[in-house]
């Protein structure tokens, strides 16, 4: 069940009535209600998964009383279970995620050492959505532990918080700080709030159905059959898979976020306009911003911390590994891998050069000058793609002949009428919206002080999604990770 | 020392590492407040706190700080 089909909206109506109706003054009740749908909506992706969540949030939930309990009179006990709970978190990660793949590569090693391994049968069925809520709990464990929150004493809104169906399957990945307060009063019916969802849902379906479906058949078609087309197919269709992957994944953030609005919960941003960044490090303050800030606050300044006596250095080799972090967090593949590793390398060489670069800056007052700022934007996305290439490879070499296809015969390109008849309208609508939002935010179109204007926004979008739209459900792209 | 000369020193702290032209700390400031401070220049700010006051922070304190206010309760408990 996808937010971007007509069972998931029948879902969300036939948990909304109740939710505002029935349970409208019971703070307990709303909670109850949404943890059972919630349940539900993970059953339904996968039910055989449904123990592990229940057992997982259970001894998360122990752990988060326990480690209250000792933070003072006992630190160092308090200590051990907040380790004990990060051990558990990454455990479970590593175990569903990670274990297949390390075993079949050292299997791989032991073959090639001429030793034999009968790995055929060995597989682990990975639960949908792990990647997030893994995160959820590791951050409860620590933010308890540093006294930033008090744990919940509440297993229903615990559960909640863990198992919230907009978002358990592909984030944003909330906070326990932000979202857990918020379970502690009910939700009326507020006008605002369901105007505002509802328009961040239009639009969320708009990225989705409108650009990155469109998008998808042509590069699918040149990015799995690269050998049979020339650099310009491939490199027109690498360009386009960067647009593609930010359309769906941030379609279907802007679309979890709507949903939780209407349903009168604030959940964390995922995307601010990553593509009008000029340069990488700025890219990923507003890419994925939900896992990017939990990686920045768990590993990154935990470790620059530690690194802290080794200087520059030090703090080199902590965005190094961050970046590495990221990479591998989308799944077990050395691509991913190599993907964390060039924007590791590249948020290196722009941490190194940042002092001066901001005197130059300064200097000569560019920040804001068209001649330095839109080719930097450029060249930013030009990074990201090539970035994205790596990701999208199913293995090394495959990625590295990508790149070197690149290199030469360049001609005429594949053309795909449906792409581009109905895809590059609404990407440059995408790219108006973009600019016109980074002057100011919400007052164009859906946002828009007239009433006319914004229904009609609202009128177009719909008129777009069910004209040239696919809606049958189609899959995001970040549900596999 | 005096919370206003921890303060004082720190306004000059903040000057040098961020590059700012001036910088006027209260209780509340945050990373919000300063453009300049970002994740990478926190730790340059750490170092300097820490050789200029003579200190040395432990992860877990420095991980609770939300303001300069919190930063400010650290030294003073450092300095005692």
């Amino acid at each position: 069940m996808v937010v971007n089909s007509v069972i998931f909206w029948l879902f969300f109506a036939v948990v909304s009535i109740p939710y505002f109706v029935f349970f409208r003054k019971s703070c307990r009740g709303q909670n109850l209600w949404l943890l059972l749908a919630s349940y539900f909506f993970y059953g339904w992706a996968d039910w055989k998964m449904i123990p592990l969540l229940t057992i997982i949030t259970v001894v998360f939930y122990w752990l988060g009383l326990q480690i209250e309990k000792n933070n003072v009179d006992n630190p160092k006990r308090a200590s051990h279970l907040t380790t004990l709970g990060v051990v558990l978190g990454v455990g479970l990660l590593f175990y569903f995620k990670y274990l297949g793949f390390f075993v079949q590569e050292f299997a791989h090693l032991f073959d090639s050492f001429g030793l034999k391994t009968n790995l055929s049968t060995f597989s682990i069925i990975m639960p949908i959505g792990i990647s997030f809520f893994t995160f959820k709990l590791i951050s409860y464990v620590i933010e308890t532990h540093r006294q930033n929150i008090q744990p919940s004493r509440d297993f229903v809104q615990f559960a909640t918080f863990i198992a919230f169906f907009p978002t358990i399957l592909s984030g944003p990945i909330d906070r326990p700080g932000e979202f857990i307060p918020q379970l502690s009063q009910s939700r009326k019916f507020n006008y605002d709030n369901v105007a505002e969802g509802a328009r961040r849902i239009v639009w969320g379906l708009f990225l989705k159905v409108c650009i990155a479906d469109r998008l998808f058949g042509y590069t699918s078609a040149i990015l799995d059959n690269y050998t049979h087309h020339n650099a310009t197919s491939i490199l027109i269709a690498s360009l386009l898979y960067s647009i593609e992957m930010y359309t769906d994944f941030s379609g279907y953030s802007e679309m979890a976020i709507g949903v939780s609005q209407i349903l009168g919960l604030k959940v964390r941003e995922n995307f601010h306009r990553p593509f009008l960044s000029q340069n990488c490090s700025e890219y990923w303050r507003r890419w994925h911003m939900s896992l990017t800030t939990w990686i920045t606050d768990y590993i990154y300044m935990p470790l620059n911390v530690r690194f802290r006596d080794y200087g520059q250095y030090g703090m080199y080799l902590a965005i190094f590994i961050n970046l590495v972090v990221i990479g591998a967090w989308h799944g077990a593949n050395w691509t991913f891998v190599l993907f964390g590793a060039y924007h590791g390398l590249i948020l290196v060489i722009i941490a190194a050069t940042e002092k001066r670069r901001r005197k130059f800056e300064k200097k000569y007052s560019l920040k804001k000058k068209a001649y330095y700022k839109y080719p930097r934007m450029l060249l930013t996305f030009f990074l990201v793609t090539l970035g994205l290439i790596i990701f999208r490879a199913n293995n090394l070499s495959e990625c590295f002949d990508i790149i070197h296809r690149l290199t030469y015969n360049y001609s005429f390109p594949f053309t795909n009428k449906t792409t581009f008849v109905f895809g590059l309208p609404f990407i440059l609508l995408l790219i108006f919206k973009e600019f016109k939002d980074e002057n100011k935010y919400n007052i164009h179109f859906l946002h828009s002080k007239r009433l006319p204007i914004r229904l009609m926004s609202i009128f177009l979008l719909l008129i777009c999604v069910f004209l040239c739209g696919n809606l049958d459900g189609g899959q995001f792209i970040y549900f596999q990770f | 020392m005096e919370k206003n000369e921890i303060f004082e020193k720190l306004n000059e702290i903040f000057i040098d590492v961020l590059d700012l032209d001036e910088c006027n700390l209260t209780d509340e400031t945050s990373a919000n407040d300063i453009e300049e401070w970002d994740s990478l220049s926190h730790i340059q700010l750490i170092v300097a706190i820490e050789k200029a006051f003579k200190i040395k922070f432990t992860s877990l304190e420095i991980m609770k700080w939300n303001n300069v206010g919190e930063m400010v309760n650290s030294i003073e408990e450092k300095l005692k």
